[in-house]
């Protein structure tokens, strides 16, 4: 297929890609690709010039920091965050989310970063992210910023980010013992486009204590069920428990309809789904 | 590459030898090495990213080169299917999707041959399950996929419990 003429520049520092990007009206960050080289074959966007970051060392780093937090450049793939011994060490949830995108080859160029600057509704990455809590870090040629995940993503497409911005790297919070976190999609086929999906995290000290639930593909962009979580709040850890604060998923949620489920299909799947992801959840903090 | 522009000089290694082009920026990968330099092993099938008959392996990762642009690979270190065979004898891998009939009309099988390589390097002793998994990115017409799987199988290593089931296939055959 042909695409549009389109420049292309390979930058040798962030910084370089920053000046590049806020000099360059229509150009355009350049990752893993998986989903840009689509849009670019469509012409559904017009890009003028490509900036490919994903060479740049720095944005491909995973590190774990003093306090157990994890620092994930924007660029690492999916396939390096699911070999990475540091986000195994803590945060096993993310690898084993990275490990069920797609397939090989698109773990092997899809990276973090695109997965949530894309803000397609149905990708694997940004519900979790909502889940456990996670910091943006975004830089511009002027400074920098951070953004919680939770006001991140915006709506089909589009997040917080401003022209000249780019996402360098993604900050999530250290799992403590007793907190557990759970994911859980109904899915087309294995490994596929999601129907509807949810994540939790949550902690539990005799009785829940704190539980964060977010709901996917029943809107724009994930959402946190603040009403179900608030039902979670200081009650047992049981799966009785879990299932009736579940029932607050109600016509407060009105999720798309599409050739895979009706909007009220869709609402019943969001409270199994939310139920099984808090289940999980708690199993997983209660092993720690 | 460090200047901006819609034609690039790229330097690609291609199964050991060394190709230096002049390349527009908006082509893809996959028309580089089948038009510009005559590979034409490597299949283009759905060219969208979903059916991975362009499959290759780039510096050392399966990827589909219908999702790259050509500028992307330069520097790289590139394994196509016209590596596979040498001095005109198939190698093993080969040698057994023919040997299990893992291929009918061929249309996938440059790509089905490039994710079983990456696979088996990734994981000598693969799990049929695990072969299932490394191939999900390759779609098939044809087959169904049980031969594929078999002929995959059929070169793995060690005699894992599945690989024993592989074994009983084969006898129905």
């Amino acid at each position: 297929m042909l695409l549009k003429s389109v420049n292309y520049v390979r930058p040798e520092s962030v910084a370089d890609a920053l000046e590049i990007l806020s000099s360059n009206e229509g150009a355009a960050p350049l990752a893993g690709g998986q989903s840009l080289t689509n849009v670019l074959k469509h012409r559904v966007a017009s890009v003028d010039l490509l900036v490919d970051i994903s060479a740049l060392g720095e944005l491909r780093t995973i590190t774990r920091t003093g306090d157990g937090s994890i620092e994930v450049g924007a660029c690492a793939t999916y396939d390096e965050i699911d070999h990475s011994p540091e986000v195994r060490a803590g945060h096993d949830i993310l690898a084993r989310e990275a490990s069920h995108i797609e397939d090989q080859q698109i773990r092997n160029r899809g990276t973090i970063g695109g997965n949530c600057c894309l803000s397609d509704p149905t990708n694997n990455l940004p519900p979790l992210l909502v889940a456990l809590d996670a910091t943006m870090n975004i830089r511009a040629a002027g400074g920098s910023r951070q953004v919680v995940a939770e006001d991140f993503f915006k709506g089909y497409f589009l997040t917080a980010l401003e022209p000249g911005e780019l996402l360098v790297s993604i900050t999530i919070p250290p799992i403590p013992a007793g907190t557990g976190a759970g994911y859980v999609s109904l899915s087309v086929a294995a490994d596929s486009k999601t129907i509807v999906r949810a994540a939790a995290r949550v902690r539990v000290n005799g009785v829940i204590e704190e539980a964060r639930v977010v709901l996917a593909r029943v809107a724009s962009v994930p959402i946190r069920h603040y009403a179900m979580e608030e039902a979670l709040r200081g009650v047992a850890p049981s799966a009785e428990s879990v299932r009736a604060a579940a029932e607050m998923i109600g016509s407060d949620v009105e999720p798309i309809a599409d050739g895979h489920g009706s909007s009220e299909y869709r609402r019943k799947m969001a409270r199994v789904v939310a139920r099984r992801a808090v289940l999980a959840a708690i199993e997983e903090g209660g092993r720690k | 590459m460090t200047e901006q522009g819609t034609t690039h000089v790229i330097e690609v290694t291609i199964n050991g030898r060394l190709y230096s082009r002049t390349v527009e920026a908006r082509q893809l990968l996959v028309h580089f090495l089948r038009d510009t330099l005559d590979l034409t092993g490597t299949h283009i099938g759905c060219d969208t990213g979903s059916c991975g008959a362009c499959s290759i392996i780039l510096n050392g990762k399966l990827v589909k080169s219908c999702m790259m642009l050509a500028p992307q690979a330069d520097g790289a270190v590139i394994e196509t299917v016209e590596g596979l065979a040498h001095d005109g004898e198939l190698n093993p891998l080969q040698e057994s999707f023919s040997r299990n009939h893992g291929l009918q009309c061929g249309y996938c099988t440059p790509g089905m041959l490039m994710a079983g390589t990456y696979l088996l390097r990734e994981n000598p002793s693969p799990t049929e399950e695990e072969v299932r998994r490394g191939i999900k990115g390759n779609i098939c017409r044809c087959t169904g996929y049980v031969n594929i799987v078999r002929s995959i199988m059929d070169v793995a290593d060690g005699p894992g419990p599945e690989k024993a089931q592989g074994k009983v296939g084969e006898e129905q055959r």
